[in-house]
């Protein structure tokens, strides 16, 4: 099977007077494994409905191989959709939901057997093929609704957060799978969620969306790395946000005065002069935690508020001597060995190097 | 839109304008022999306000009402006994066997005990208790008795559904917050089977408004209710504006019941 | 929380009182005396139904041609009215709504007098004819909402997914829809034979002359007093009810 590369051009929709979609613009290269993140509300299931020809935009194009698809109707499309509750037809066996496609083409009964049952493999399920949908688990149905959309080889596969009616541990196993599957059959598949994590995990690129609008397009280590604002660098894991103002600027690293911190240096992320106001964002595994202040880095003191042990890793909540208190992710690489175990209201030294600072936001004075 | 249009057509064919067409015929004037002559006359209606058609509308009324009460009070607790047992499939199908059987032989089951020929005569004729018969139908209490007897079922049946909906936990909770059993049923269950509460009160006391069969074949003369009226105006007397007027009282009077009721009850949930 | 003694109390005194009068009604079908005190076990009344009741068995068969007919036609109305309303995306939804469900709250008898005049006024002849156009018009809401709900247990993008695999609009709704709505279809063409086989009172207006059915029938044999044979009558419909009711349990959940 061969992908599709699909471009959206300049969509937007209104549902009455809200408006889901505001020209919205991406381009998804051909066998991509391309994910839409945003809040729910978003406008990114709207958009994948468009793509899929469910819904019509009330302006813009959609183009696969860079032909426009606007007037091809939803059936006629190469595409095909997961949707989000899988949509499977309660009637029909495994075997005939995963055929339905096939058989409303004249093809013979003799292919129809040998394609789906190929597919079947695929997905694992050959021997649950004569259960009807009620018989089975949900992670099995979600792999039913996979091989049905797989069989009409379709250039694009669209999935609608086909993993959240799942719970915890098989949502992460059927990710797992899911990648693997993309790398099988090679075409593009464009993956909409909520959840950063599973976005981050599998996508070879990611837009993150909010407001019918997208905000940031990129690896998904673009977005987690360098965010392009304070929404990005929220959404997508956690992050220590700090408002400061611009004291000294140099080459590459400014020198900033925040309050409830004190002064300190960071990345020289956008351009800034003396006296702006700007926000920072510091990733609390960026940031290390010990008894003695560390040469070289920025280092502030303070005293531990909340301590919260993960197993893998512990979350410590320090209040620094000025008052901001600052989210900190200590990992257990060797947890008893360590010179000093830190607990809960330990006077601690808090430092972070100031290429892991850096500004998402500029106000200009 | 075409799916509809065959359903959509026909009932506003055979049933929105022959609403139409009594509704109109009530301002007619009537003719000797059936059948309404194109001219305006309210005579449909001032012979509505007589103090014999006063009584029936008023009968018709207090008969509607005490039957849904009765039969609403009796259809709580065996709804919820049904919900809660272990053999609530059996109990179902018993109450739904009632509810299947054809109303004229359930009326008819009524006249056989009850009659002046009935078992119950026959045996206390047979025992040498009395010598002809005592009346104990041909009264309002015997039109009263078979509403109820006719209706329950269609009462039990929307309570049930909504009882075995709810959430067990929520009594539990109830009880584990002090409440007793029976502050329980009134405080947490009544508010709600609400929606349950208004359909099977509907389901009751509009059939019981228009009854026809029941008063016609159990009550007396004293016990005419509307329906009868309507019939009577319509077939007997040939006074088709009359019976249109009726009709259209009777439509108006639980159309508007209904929709006070609906309203009025939407609104307590609310608060 | 268990039912208390007082609910289970009134639980079987219902229960008495609905099956105390039918069981009477039953076991007198088999009296050998033609008043209501018991003599002896006899078929005398099963023997002359099935022999000598020539206007029972017409009435019967009216009725059956009538059920069947009109049930056929609601279901079928009722069932594209109800994958209309479902499937598609229209002004005056609300409106259909309102008229499905106006002939649930006006009474019977209105249905009755309005159809009555109405045949009149538009000179339709009173027949089995008239007799099926009442039916199919009270059996419709009730074979709509039934198709209705339970096609609701699905989600629309199950008919998302049919166009999404290629299905044309006929496709999705030979192959999809009315496989899915299939148990609520049987359901509703159940419910409309019931109502039809026990509407006496809009049929007893809009009937004519030659066009009796069954309740009409049993109707006017009540007014000459009660007598042995409807018993009989009586207790076979009960038998049929009680099959059909053992039958329907399993669709009652559409019904209700």
């Amino acid at each position: 099977m061969l992908g599709s590369n699909v471009e959206i051009k300049n969509i937007s929709k209104f549902f009455g007077d809200f408006q889901a979609l505001d020209n919205v613009s991406l381009q998804v290269k051909k066998g991509e494994f391309f994910s839409l993140l945003g809040p729910s509300g978003c406008g990114k299931t709207t958009l994948l409905r468009i793509i899929a020809g469910l819904e019509q935009p009330d302006s813009g194009d959609v183009l696969f191989d860079n032909k426009s698809v606007i007037n091809i109707p939803a059936n006629k499309r190469e595409v095909n959709t997961i949707f989000q509750n899988y949509a499977l037809f309660p009637h029909l066996t495994v075997f005939e939901n995963v055929a339905f496609s096939l058989r409303l083409k004249k093809i013979s009964e003799t292919e129809i057997k040998e394609r789906v049952e190929k597919l079947l493999y695929l997905v694992r399920l050959e021997e649950h093929k004569n259960k009807k949908p009620s018989q089975l688990s949900g992670g099995q149905r979600q792999r039913v609704a996979i091989a049905r959309a797989l069989a009409n080889e379709p250039k694009v596969l669209l999935l609608d957060e086909p993993v959240s009616a799942l719970d915890a541990k098989l949502r992460q196993e059927l990710l797992v799978e899911l990648d693997n599957l993309h790398d099988q059959v090679g075409i593009t598949f464009i993956y909409v969620t909520h959840d950063q994590a599973e976005a981050i995990s599998v996508s070879d690129h990611v837009a993150v969306m909010n407001n019918g609008k997208i905000i940031q397009t990129g690896t998904p280590y673009e977005i987690y790395e360098s965010p392009a604002n304070n929404f990005v660098a929220t959404f997508i894991g956690e992050t220590n946000l700090m408002k400061a103002e611009v004291r000294e600027t140099n080459e590459e690293f400014v020198r900033v005065f925040a309050k409830g911190i004190g002064e300190f240096e960071c990345y020289k992320d956008k351009e800034v002069k003396k006296g702006d106001k700007i926000l920072l964002t510091l990733r609390p595994e960026k940031i290390k935690i010990s008894s003695k202040p560390l040469e070289g880095l920025n280092s502030f003191h303070g005293i531990v508020e909340e301590e919260i042990y993960m197993g893998y890793q512990t979350k410590y909540f320090v209040k620094l001597d000025e008052g901001y208190i600052l989210k900190i992710y200590k990992q257990h690489v060797n947890y008893l060995l360590d010179e000093k175990i830190i607990h809960w209201k330990d006077e601690v030294f808090v430092s972070w190097n100031p290429n892991d600072s850096f500004i998402i936001e500029v106000e200009e004075n | 839109m075409k799916y509809v249009s065959g359903y959509t057509l026909w009932l506003v064919i055979f049933f929105v304008i022959p609403l139409i067409i009594i509704l109109s015929f009530s301002f007619l004037e009537k003719t000797p022999y059936g059948g309404v002559n194109f001219s305006f006359s309210l005579e449909g209606y001032k012979s509505l306000l007589t103090i014999g058609y006063l009584k029936v509308f008023w009968r018709t009324v207090w008969i509607s009402i005490i039957s849904t009460l009765i039969t609403v009070l009796l259809a709580l607790p065996a709804a919820y006994y049904i919900a809660k047992s272990k053999f609530k499939n059996l109990l179902l199908i018993l109450v739904v066997i009632p509810f299947w059987t054809n109303s004229l032989i359930r009326i008819y089951a009524w006249i056989f005990v009850l009659g002046n020929n009935g078992i119950i005569n026959q045996f206390l004729r047979f025992i040498g208790l009395i010598d002809s018969h005592i009346q104990f139908l041909y009264n309002p209490w015997a039109v009263i008795l078979v509403l109820v007897y006719t209706y329950l079922p269609y009462a039990i049946i929307p309570l049930y559904a909504s009882i075995e909906r709810l959430d067990n936990s929520i009594f539990e909770a109830a009880l584990d917050l002090g409440c007793s059993k029976r502050k329980a049923f009134f405080k947490v269950l009544i508010p709600n089977i609400k929606t349950g509460l208004i359909t099977s009160i509907i389901f009751v006391l509009i059939p019981a408004m228009g009854s026809y069969a029941i008063p016609d074949l159990v009550g007396g003369v004293n016990s005419k209710m509307i329906g009868n009226e309507i019939a009577r105006q319509l077939t007997t007397a040939k006074n088709w504006p009359a019976a249109s007027a009726i009709s259209s009282v009777l439509t108006l009077i639980t159309l508007l019941g209904v929709i006070l009721f609906v309203r009025n009850s939407k609104k307590e949930v609310l608060n | 929380m268990n039912p208390g003694k007082f609910s289970r109390l009134i639980t079987f005194l219902i229960l008495i009182f609905f099956y105390i009068p039918i069981a009477v009604v039953v076991l007198f079908s088999f009296n050998a005396s033609k008043s209501p005190v018991w003599v002896g076990f006899s078929l005398l009344w099963y023997k002359e139904l099935f022999t000598n009741s020539y206007s029972i068995w017409k009435a019967f068969w009216n009725s059956i041609i009538v059920a069947i007919s009109a049930s056929f036609v609601a279901t079928a109305l009722g069932a594209f009215g109800a994958i209309g309303l479902y499937w598609g995306k229209f002004k005056g939804k609300d409106y259909i709504w309102i008229i499905s469900y106006l002939p649930l709250i006006i009474p019977d008898i209105i249905i009755g007098v309005s159809l009555l005049i109405f045949f009149v006024f538009i000179k339709l002849r009173l027949s089995l004819f008239t007799i099926f156009i009442a039916h199919v018009t009270f059996s419709l809401p009730y074979a709509l909402m039934i198709v209705f709900s339970r096609l609701q247990d699905f989600e629309y993008s199950i008919i998302e997914a049919a166009y999404d695999l290629g299905a044309t609009e006929e496709i999705a709704l030979f192959k999809v829809i009315i496989p899915i709505s299939f148990p609520g279809i049987l359901a509703a063409f159940f419910m409309s034979l019931t109502l039809s086989i026990d509407d006496f009172v809009i049929t007893f207006f809009v009937a004519g002359p030659g066009s009796t059915t069954l309740p009409l029938k049993i109707y006017s044999m009540i007014r000459f007093g009660i007598s042995p044979t409807i018993n009989a009558i009586s207790t076979l419909m009960l038998a049929g009810t009680i099959v059909i009711s053992v039958f329907m349990r399993k669709y009652l959940k559409y019904i209700f």
